[in-house]
């Protein structure tokens, strides 16, 4: 084709590990084949990636391993429809495309020096980790980091390897918990919103940050409108059908935003602004 | 400008010849009872006396056009080892869109500012637009479809093309727009217009005459943004609707596509091709979840996209060439025109009871 | 009274206990009536009726469930009524069909072949047994017979089979039986020929889909094969292939269901002959099971049930 960058074509990769995360989340740790580029790679914390398994099609993910550690990137995959399944199905070693970063990122310059309140609710985790463990990277930057993240039972709930480490980390609280008592568990048991009021983050120089199915953040919003946090305080992202990424092929917009390009980053006063088609 | 030149009737044929020479020239050709741009080829006559019921638009953005090919390959010594390769498809011939009407041409310059934007340069389009010329026939009369005057163009318009064709008696007046219409103008086929010059000019000032008066569609962005949540609005403008991709298809300036792999064994193809807004798996996720299930939200999302999100993301210019397409091809008679207009002048309040009636002619 | 103002007044007198009323009003020129959504009098008050309400309004039933629905129809458009309420896709107790004397619509094709193309038509008008085009100020007298549409020169259900309220006098059938003559002179061409002649028509298939939404018993919509991943019986791709695929799975799943409206064709916007396809499978339908779609409400498609032993098939002959 011409000298331009072929926004089309993958780069190929190659799965180093994977985890299985849950019955339904499986992550995969890949590097780019080419070793200059993996070096050159860089993307922000809230950026995604369209994955390929050739012959079934491309899906879009976060990456959420931080731009601080770039031994891998790291994407994990909830099974719903024709590519994921097909994801689920390989193991290290199998090869991948892909074609990252795309859209937008957590505006974590603005955030620097403020209170920071991570809500995550099963696979909405993803997109928090990357951004979480970048801020840890680069702790002095920020206030208080609180995380609550909740599934609805404890085998639902990703990146268990990592939860002890974030639980004893003295510059990061962590609040566990799941939507109904089970045997084991240790952490609290109750809806998200419901631990989130009873928690009571100050929304005083504070900046909340939270992702999960399309329910648990309604339901968010309005604690977190409850205990005085403002729209430009809070900060999500969004989920759309996507087939280009780049703002082209027309079926990821909201009126005039692509959440392809213009997102899927977007403060709760942007939402706002959007029509209201998600 | 260059000068203008005269090409006989007869000598339409000949010059076809010459054009083809080198590359591949689309004309509008009968087919069935369609009229439909296939390359041309001795003994084609080219149908220019009415407008062809599909746009050219294949011939910069295919209906299917391969993206890479892949093919899994297995390490001889080591057969659980895969590797994957990509090949990316040649580049696309020369090609001339001959015989398109304005409106036809128009229609790759909303692609433009979509697919050759400072921000995003999609390889494949801008490729063929390059390869791609566009001898354009001048609309010596319009249909009762055509609204072309409304979005800022007319029969004559040359934006987009590179030569202009203008009937006149014994044959067409020739115009080149840009450099490359000059370098096709060249032929010794070609004479000096002339006094014919002055015909054409003629020819076109009646074709404006012809117009039906033009809808207004000023201060559709707004309007059409004000009408987002009306949805009793958006039902009664879809109620006929069946929902098919006729309108998108045939549209010059619908530019939406699937990303889809086709896989057959070890290898295949990821592939693009037009898609639809107002098909149900267009927005389809994975979930089951669906951002514009009815036929009510998709069509909504079409019209806007074109008088109202468009036009404010690109200063103001609308993504509709006029050609009316949409209107005469719709089995149901959907008239888009209609929809625009009733959005602009009913106050977002409005009753539900407007049906939509017969275009303001 | 004439048929125009005793429908009006018929459904004038039901309106308040409708939610709508599907019938035809004027589109964007003299020659193209549109469907028309009829929610109040003056709505009404713009229904027409003639050889120009070319759309069948039983498309629309299956997506209005839940509503009570008028609907306004010829023969053929009474006939998908009664197929779509065969397979419970429609309940007759929503529904009110209002019913009145078809002579026959026009087959915009002939038109366009008549007159060259449809783009400038001023002014249609029915004189007897004509209708005259007025076109880019030429006017062209075409005899109804020559250009209404194929179905209608072979119609037996002039009137609607099934009807709450019918106006008008009844028409006789145009012929005693339809004997497919159309498809046996296609059969009557070698595979090779037939494959090509198909193979031209499917080129220009722009795949919209408008066959398959204009059809009132093509119910999937939304879930068809045509775009489906999983199965992936059809690809994307612009090729006859997949353009074939899809017709011939579509003209499958209308065996036996098929009342042969028309409307596949009719809304095809490049002109490719589709029905011709229904009809052919019809008669294989007529022939092994003497079966009729849309014709009697109480009948259960063949294809839809079961009989041990079939009297047309002879399965364990050979």
């Amino acid at each position: 084709m011409t000298e331009m960058p072929n926004l089309y074509l993958p780069e190929m990769a190659t799965i180093i590990e994977t985890v299985q995360e849950t019955p339904t989340i499986k992550t995969f740790r890949l590097v780019l084949n080419n070793e200059q580029r993996m070096k050159d790679f860089h993307f922000e914390p809230g950026q995604v990636g369209q994955l390929s398994v050739f012959g079934t099609g491309e899906a879009t993910f976060v990456i959420n391993s931080p731009p601080t550690r770039k031994e891998y990137l790291q994407f994990s995959v909830m099974r719903a429809g024709e590519v994921t399944a097909r994801l689920h199905s390989l193991n290290s070693g199998d090869q991948v495309g892909v074609r990252a970063p795309l859209g937008n990122w957590f505006p974590y310059e603005d955030m620097k020096g403020k209170d920071i309140v991570f809500i995550g609710g099963g696979i909405g985790m993803a997109p928090l980790r990357t951004l979480m463990l970048f801020m840890l990277d680069n702790r002095a930057d920020y206030g208080n980091i609180t995380l609550l993240y909740g599934a609805r039972s404890p085998v639902d709930m990703a990146f268990q390897y990592e939860l002890p480490e974030w639980l004893g980390r003295e510059d990061l609280k962590t609040t566990l918990t799941i939507d109904n008592p089970a045997q084991g568990w240790e952490h609290r048991v109750g809806l998200i919103p419901n631990v989130l009021l009873e928690m009571e983050p100050s929304a005083k120089n504070s900046v909340a940050i939270t992702c999960g199915p399309p329910i648990m953040i309604k339901f968010t919003l309005q604690a977190l409108k409850k205990l005085g946090y403002k729209d430009e305080q809070i900060i999500t992202t969004l989920e759309k059908r996507m087939k280009c990424g780049v703002g082209i092929c027309g079926r990821c917009n909201i009126g005039t935003k692509y959440v392809c390009v213009d997102g899927p980053v977007f403060s709760y006063a942007q939402l706002k602004e959007l029509p209201n088609e998600l | 400008m260059a000068q203008a030149k005269f090409l006989k009737e007869a000598d339409l044929a000949a010059w076809l010849g010459e054009l083809a020479k080198g590359r591949k020239v689309l004309v509008p050709q009968k087919d069935g009872d369609a009229v439909v741009f296939k390359p041309w080829h001795e003994g084609v006559k080219p149908v220019l006396d009415r407008q062809a019921t599909e746009s050219p638009k294949k011939a910069v953005f295919p209906a299917s056009e391969k993206l890479f090919r892949f093919s899994y390959i297995k390490d001889p010594e080591n057969p659980g080892k895969v590797r994957v390769e990509l090949e990316e498809p040649e580049k696309p011939e020369p090609a001339l869109v001959f015989g398109g009407r304005p409106c036809d041409a128009r229609g790759f310059l909303i692609f433009d500012r979509v697919y050759d934007s400072p921000k995003t340069r999609d390889s494949y389009y801008v490729a063929r637009r390059e390869a791609t010329a566009f001898v354009t026939l001048a609309c010596p009369e319009a249909s009762n479809t055509c609204f072309c005057h409304a979005v800022g163009s007319g029969p004559a318009d040359t934006a987009g093309s590179d030569a202009l064709m203008t009937p006149v008696e014994g044959g067409y007046v020739l115009e080149a727009i840009s450099p490359k219409g000059e370098e096709l103008l060249k032929s010794p086929l070609l004479s000096d217009a002339g006094d014919k010059l002055a015909q054409a000019e003629r020819v076109k000032a009646q074709a404006v005459e012809s117009l039906p008066p033009a809808p207004d569609f000023a201060g559709s962005p707004e309007a059409l943004m004000a009408r987002f949540d009306d949805m009793g609005f958006w039902e009664n403008a879809s109620a006929k609707c069946i929902s098919c991709g006729a309108c998108t298809y045939l549209c010059p300036t619908c530019y939406c596509f699937s990303i889809t792999d086709e896989e057959s064994g070890m290898k295949g193809v990821r592939m693009r091709s037009w898609d639809n807004c107002m098909s149900y798996q267009f927005t389809l996720e994975a979930s089951g979840h669906n951002p514009r299930p009815t036929k009510a939200h998709r069509l909504k999302n079409r019209v806007g996209h074109k008088f109202s999100y468009y036009p404010l993301i690109h200063k103001g210019a609308i993504a509709c060439c006029g050609c009316g397409r949409c209107i005469k091809s719709c089995p149901v008679s959907v008239d888009i025109r209609e929809i625009v207009t009733m959005a602009i002048e009913a106050a977002p309040t409005a009753e539900e009871s407007a049906q939509p009636q017969g275009a303001k002619q | 009274m004439s048929v125009i103002d005793e429908l009006k007044s018929a459904i004038k007198a039901k309106l308040s206990e409708l939610d709508l009323v599907i019938g035809w009003g004027p589109g964007f020129d003299p020659l193209h009536a549109t469907p028309l959504f009829m929610r109040c009098e003056k709505d009404v008050d713009k229904l027409l009726w003639g050889p120009l309400n070319v759309h069948n309004p039983a498309t629309y039933l299956p997506g209005l469930k839940g509503k009570k629905v008028g609907v306004v129809v010829k023969g053929c458009d009474s006939r998908s009524v009664i197929e779509l309420l065969q397979e419970k896709l429609v309940k007759r107790e929503e529904l009110v069909i209002f019913g009145a004397p078809c002579a026959g619509v026009i087959d915009m094709g002939k038109v366009r072949r008549a007159l060259g193309d449809l783009d400038k038509v001023n002014a249609v008008s029915i004189e007897g047994d004509n209708v005259v085009v007025t076109a880019g100020g030429k006017q062209h007298t075409l005899p109804l017979a020559e250009v209404a549409a194929d179905k209608c020169g072979r119609c037996r259900y002039h009137n609607a089979l099934i009807s709450d309220v019918f106006v008008g006098e009844h028409l006789p059938p145009s012929v005693e039986q339809d004997d497919y003559a159309d498809v046996e002179a296609f059969e009557s061409q070698s595979l090779e020929e037939r494959n090509a002649y198909w193979k031209r028509e499917m080129q220009r298939c722009i795949r919209c889909y408008a066959c398959r939404n204009a059809c009132p018993l093509c119910v999937c919509r939304d879930h068809c094969i045509a775009q489906s991943r999983d199965p992936h019986w059809i690809g994307q791709g612009d090729n006859v292939g997949d353009k074939w695929m899809f017709q011939m799975i579509h003209a499958q799943h209308l065996a036996g269901r098929c009342t042969e409206c028309g409307e596949c064709q009719r809304a095809c916007p490049v002109g490719i002959p589709l029905l011709a396809l229904k009809r052919k499978l019809n008669k294989e339908i007529k022939e092994l099971f003497d079966y009729e779609a849309g014709v009697d409400p109480n009948a259960c498609p063949p294809l839809q049930s079961f009989k041990v032993e079939e009297e047309h098939i002879n399965e364990r002959g050979w």
